[in-house]
């Protein structure tokens, strides 16, 4: 987590939140705090893409899945996608 | 517009490359490229099966001269086999990250990374034109035969530059054009090919010269086969993916034209190392 960075404006450290954790983080959220840029670990693997490369139709579900734990401001705000639409 | 379809199809080619190769009996072919691109027996048989795909065309990390506790970055480390190879050098108080923009390739290298039991090695999905990692934190940049395929090769290494602690190093194998390519060959090739992404030799040092790297060198160059019939490039020009390029017994079996181009294809490109250094004083940060 030390070294690693937003993709977009280069931010560091990054937030962790963890949903899911076996010996690694199977599934959470890494947060810029700067730019509101989230970017979700799902099985193990950290998915640190630029926006462009982001799928909406599989982002926004893995939002919803983990509501409850997910920050109100990331839901509300977080990029490139949010659920306040 | 161009630039995202060039993506798209890199991705989805590497996807294919990635499910296809199963793990059992797909690496004797792998192996015979990596030994005629330099990588010792010992090197191939020290990774978990399956982690070499045979897609590099050069053995950076023997070149990278990585030493114990290296923070080490793979530029699109595809299955890890140079991330494994890596991170036996830099032991555990190193640490090797490879970045892969293709989710089936991630997956493939951390399952490999499993199979191992690696534990300094770290697999991300991202793109090396927006590299997920601070700056001024690796000691050294490996990058196997994938910069070519990436349309924006200035970004790619602006972004090593940024990374980079000051006196950092940068170890690329890639391919490299000697002189234009003809627009026959180039309506074969398929834009994921290495060939296609390919630009011309000067121009790619002086991309990295650009980008602020000082020391630039070129310590390598590997041929590849002198025989058409084995070259990566030429078979790309005359099969379609899809087909099993171990078909091709002679070169009599193909058309004149093809022939041609498959020639065009091996000679007009060819695989270099470079090396390069990052400033070491502050001044040239920007």
């Amino acid at each position: 987590m030390d070294i690693l960075a937003c993709p977009i404006d280069k931010y560091y450290p990054l937030e962790l939140h963890v949903f899911e954790e076996k010996e690694e983080v199977t599934e959470g959220l890494i947060l810029c705090p700067k730019c509101l840029r989230w970017y979700p670990i799902r099985d193990e693997i950290p998915e640190m893409l630029p926006d462009e490369l982001r799928k909406e139709n599989e982002d926004l579900p893995f939002l919803k899945k983990w509501k409850t734990k997910i920050p109100e401001k990331i839901l509300n705000e977080g990029r490139p996608f949010n659920l306040k639409k | 517009m161009r630039e995202e379809k060039v993506k798209k199809k890199v991705r989805e080619g590497y996807a294919q490359i990635a499910s296809n190769s199963s793990s059992c009996c797909g690496s004797t072919a792998a192996d015979e490229t990596g030994k005629s691109i330099g990588y010792t027996e010992e090197e191939l048989q020290s990774v978990p099966e399956g982690a070499n795909l045979g897609l590099g065309c050069g053995n950076p990390v023997a070149l990278a001269s990585l030493k114990e506790g290296d923070i080490v970055v793979d530029l699109g480390s595809g299955a890890g086999f140079d991330c494994f190879l890596a991170a036996k050098r830099v032991g555990e108080k190193g640490k090797v990250i490879g970045v892969d923009m293709t989710s089936e390739m991630v997956d493939k290298a951390r399952q490999n990374a499993r199979k191992g039991e690696y534990t300094n090695v770290e697999f991300r999905l991202g793109e090396i034109e927006h590299l997920p990692v601070a700056d001024n934190t690796a000691d050294a940049i490996i990058s196997n035969c994938v910069v070519n395929l990436v349309p924006n090769k200035k970004k790619v290494f602006e972004e090593a530059f940024r990374i980079l602690k000051p006196g950092g190093r940068l170890m690329v194998s890639d391919i490299v054009l000697l002189r234009e390519l003809s627009e026959a060959l180039k309506k074969r090739a398929p834009p994921e090919s290495c060939i296609r992404g390919a630009i011309m030799k000067d121009k790619y040092i002086e991309t990295i010269k650009e980008a602020g790297f000082q020391d630039v060198k070129i310590i390598e160059k590997v041929p590849y086969s002198e025989d058409v019939l084995r070259d990566p490039d030429a078979k790309v020009v005359v099969f379609n993916p899809e087909k099993n390029a171990e078909e091709l017994k002679s070169l009599s079996e193909l058309d004149e034209k093809t022939k041609e181009i498959a020639i065009e294809a091996m000679t007009a490109s060819m695989s270099i190392s470079v090396s390069a250094t990052k400033p070491a004083t502050k001044s040239s940060e920007a």
